[in-house]
C-alpha cells in the first residue's frame, strides 16, 4: 500500500526501525518498566506479557506519550519523546475503544489524513478503508460501530499515511475471529512490505499466531526477547518434553534410558514421553536410538513447544 | 490544519445537550430584561450596566460558558482518550492548543454577546448612552471570554478535575473572595472584564463604574492571557498518556 505523500524514512534501512537502550519509567516509588534494551527491525514483533507487566507503559513510550525516566528510546534514529515529527512514520493504534462517535469511519479516517497534510485525503482515506475491509461501513457514525469494528477502523486510521512503523496496543480486543483472522491477514501483508509492526498482546495465542519475534515483558523486565522457540531452546534449565508413537515404545524407552540426552522417560498407554535439557541433542538422539533398536518411529512431538508453556515457565521462574 | 482542527472542535463543542443547556442560560438575561422592560424602571442604563450586565452576564454567564467551552475543547478529548489521534500527528502541539482555545473563545464569545446585546437592547428601551454601554460590554465579554478560555483551557490539560476546579474559581474566588479581599481583585477575570468595559464604554459614573482601572485591566488580561497560553502549550508538549500495565 503507498498512500499519497507518504514519507521516506530519515534514516538507513539497516539500522533497527525501534532501538531501546536500558531504558526504565517509574510513577513515584512503582518501577512499571526497568532497565529494558532491545531493538525491532521490519517484520511483525509481539510484546507479551500478563496485565500489570509494563507492556503498554513500553507501547506508551515506544510511540512518545510517556517520558522514559530513564534511557534512550529512538524510533528510525530519532528520540521519540517530545517528537511529534516521528508520527510521519509511525502509526499509532490505541487500546482504548473511544473513537469520535459524531463522525463516520470515513470522516475519522479522511481526518487522520487531513491531519497528515497528505495530498489527496479522500483517496488516501478511501484505500486505508479498503485495506480493514470496512468500505460497507465507512458512511455510517462509528459511535453505531461494534468493538472490533472501531478496531479496524483505527488501524484504517494509523496506516492511511503508510507509516513505516506501526504500533498497536492489544489490536484484537473485542474482535471477533473473523474480523481477527482479516487483521492478522492485513498486518502480515504490511510487514511482508517490509514494515516495522510491534503489537502488545495478553493472548498468547495471537503473539504465537502472528508474531514472528517475541519480547516477553514481565514485571518490568525484559524476560525474553527472539523467536519463542528460539526462546525455548535457549531455557536449558527446564527440561523439553516430547510425546512418541512407535512400534515398540517399552523397547525404545529402554534404549533411550541410556542416551545421555534424556533424562527421563516414562510410559503412557500408547505413547511414550521422553525428557531432555537439550532439545538439539535429543532430535538428534531418538530416530539414532530408534533405528539401532529396530523400532520404527510413527511421530515425535515436542509437547511444550506453545508460547503458552513458554510464557508460563517465564511468568513462574 | 489549523481549520482542520478547529471544525473537529466545533462540531465536539456544539453537541446536542451542551448547546441545548448553554443556550437556556443565555436566554436567561433576555427573561430577567424582559420583566425589568415590563416594570418600567427610571434608570433602564444604571440597570442594564450595573445588574444585567456586570452582574448577571459577566459575572455568572461568561464565566459559566468559558468554562463549559473551555474545559470541554480539548478536556473532553483528553478524558475520553481521543486526544490520541490529534497529538500522534506531525503537527506542533501549540497549533493544536491555538485551534482549540479560538474556538473556545469564539464560541463563549457568540453566546454570551449575542445574549448580552439582545438582552441590553431590551432593557435599555433606547436610554441615553445605550450604543456606548452595548458596544463597551461587546467588546470586554469578548476580551475576557478570551482570557477564561485561556484559564480553562489550561486547566484541562493540567488536572483531570478541570471543571470542579473552574467552578471554584468562578464561584468561590472571583464572586466571594475578591468581594472580601479587594487586594486579590487583580487576580479575577470579571474584574478585568469590568474594567475593560468601564475603559470601552466610557460611560458617566453614576452608570456604570469598575473597581478596577481599565488600562491595569488590559494589561492584566494580556499578561494572564500568554502566561495561561504559553503554560498550556509547554504541557500539551509533554502530555503524557496512559498508565502502568
Amino acid at each position: 500500500m503507498t498512500a499519497d505523500g507518504g514519507s521516506v524514512a530519515p534514516d538507513p534501512p539497516e539500522r533497527p526501525a525501534i532501538e531501546v537502550r536500558n531504558v526504565s519509567r517509574w510513577y513515584g516509588n512503582v518501577v512499571a518498566v526497568n532497565g529494558i534494551t532491545f531493538s525491532v527491525g521490519a517484520g511483525i514483533t509481539g510484546l507479551l506479557g500478563p496485565n500489570g507487566a509494563g507492556k503498554s507503559t513500553l507501547l506508551h513510550m515506544l510511540s512518545g506519550f510517556l517520558r522514559p525516566s530513564s534511557g534512550e528510546l529512538r524510533v528510525l534514529g530519532q528520540p521519540a519523546w517530545h517528537n511529534p515529527e516521528i508520527y510521519r512514520f509511525v502509526g499509532l493504534v490505541p487500546e482504548r475503544e473511544s473513537v469520535y462517535s459524531f463522525l463516520t469511519g470515513l470522516q475519522f479516517v479522511r481526518l487522520a489524513a487531513q491531519l497528515h497534510r497528505l495530498p489527496d485525503p479522500d483517496a488516501a482515506a478511501a484505500r486505508a478503508i479498503a485495506e480493514v475491509d470496512l468500505v460497507d461501513a465507512q458512511d455510517r457514525a462509528t459511535g453505531g460501530y461494534s468493538k472490533g469494528m472501531k478496531q479496524r477502523m483505527k488501524v484504517a486510521a494509523a496506516i492511511v499515511h503508510d507509516p513505516q512503523i506501526l504500533l498497536l496496543d492489544e489490536p484484537f480486543n473485542g474482535a471477533d475471529p473473523r474480523q481477527r483472522l482479516h487483521m492478522m491477514d492485513t498486518l502480515r501483508r504490511m510487514a511482508g512490505e517490509g514494515r516495522t509492526i510491534v503489537f502488545s498482546s495478553h493472548i498468547l495465542e495471537e503473539v504465537e499466531r502472528l508474531a514472528e519475534n517475541v519480547l516477553v515483558v514481565v514485571a518490568g523486565r525484559l524476560a525474553a526477547s527472539g523467536d519463542f522457540r528460539e526462546i525455548r531452546r535457549l531455557m536449558t534449565d527446564r527440561p523439553h518434553t516430547f510425546t512418541v508413537r512407535s512400534s515398540d515404545n517399552r523397547c525404545l524407552a529402554a534404549a533411550l534410558v541410556a542416551d545421555p540426552a534424556v533424562f527421563g522417560v516414562e510410559l503412557d498407554g500408547e505413547r511414550l514421553r521422553v525428557r531432555s535439557s537439550d532439545f538439539a541433542a535429543v532430535t538428534l538422539a531418538l530416530p539414532r536410538v530408534a533405528r539401532r533398536s529396530g523400532v520404527t518411529l510413527f511421530e515425535l512431538l515436542p509437547t511444550d513447544e506453545s508460547l503458552e508453556s513458554v510464557f508460563s515457565y517465564l511468568v513462574n521462574r | 490544519m489549523i481549520t482542520t482542527i478547529a471544525m473537529l472542535t466545533l462540531r465536539q463543542l456544539l453537541g446536542k445537550r451542551r448547546t441545548i443547556v448553554l443556550s437556556l442560560f443565555a436566554v436567561l438575561p433576555v427573561g430577567l430584561a424582559l420583566l425589568f422592560a415590563f416594570r418600567g424602571d427610571r434608570d433602564p442604563a444604571g440597570w442594564t450596566a450595573t445588574r444585567l450586565l456586570a452582574q448577571i452576564v459577566v459575572g455568572t454567564l461568561l464565566p459559566l460558558a468559558a468554562l463549559v467551552f473551555g474545559t470541554a475543547a480539548l478536556g473532553s478529548e483528553i478524558e475520553d482518550g481521543t486526544a490520541v489521534y490529534l497529538l500522534s500527528k506531525p503537527i506542533p502541539r501549540w497549533r493544536i492548543l491555538a485551534a482549540k482555545l479560538l474556538v473556545a473563545w469564539a464560541v463563549t464569545s457568540a453566546f454570551v454577546v449575542v445574549s448580552a446585546v439582545v438582552a441590553a437592547l431590551v432593557a435599555l428601551q433606547g436610554a441615553p448612552e445605550s450604543g456606548r454601554i452595548l458596544a463597551g460590554f461587546s467588546v470586554a465579554i469578548a476580551a475576557g471570554a478570551f482570557v477564561y478560555s485561556c484559564i480553562f483551557v489550561l486547566l484541562s490539560v493540567v488536572t483531570s478535575r478541570a471543571f470542579i476546579t473552574g467552578l471554584i474559581y468562578v464561584f468561590v474566588w472571583e464572586a466571594v473572595v475578591t468581594r472580601l479581599f479587594t487586594g486579590t481583585r487583580v487576580f479575577s477575570v470579571r474584574q478585568y472584564t469590568l474594567g475593560v468595559a468601564d475603559l470601552a464604554a466610557g460611560v458617566n459614573e453614576k452608570v456604570f463604574k469598575s473597581q478596577l482601572d481599565g488600562t491595569a485591566a488590559v494589561i492584566l488580561m494580556a499578561v494572564v492571557a500568554l502566561v495561561a497560553a504559553v503554560l498550556a502549550v509547554r504541557r500539551l508538549q509533554s502530555f503524557e498518556t496512559g498508565e502502568a500495565g
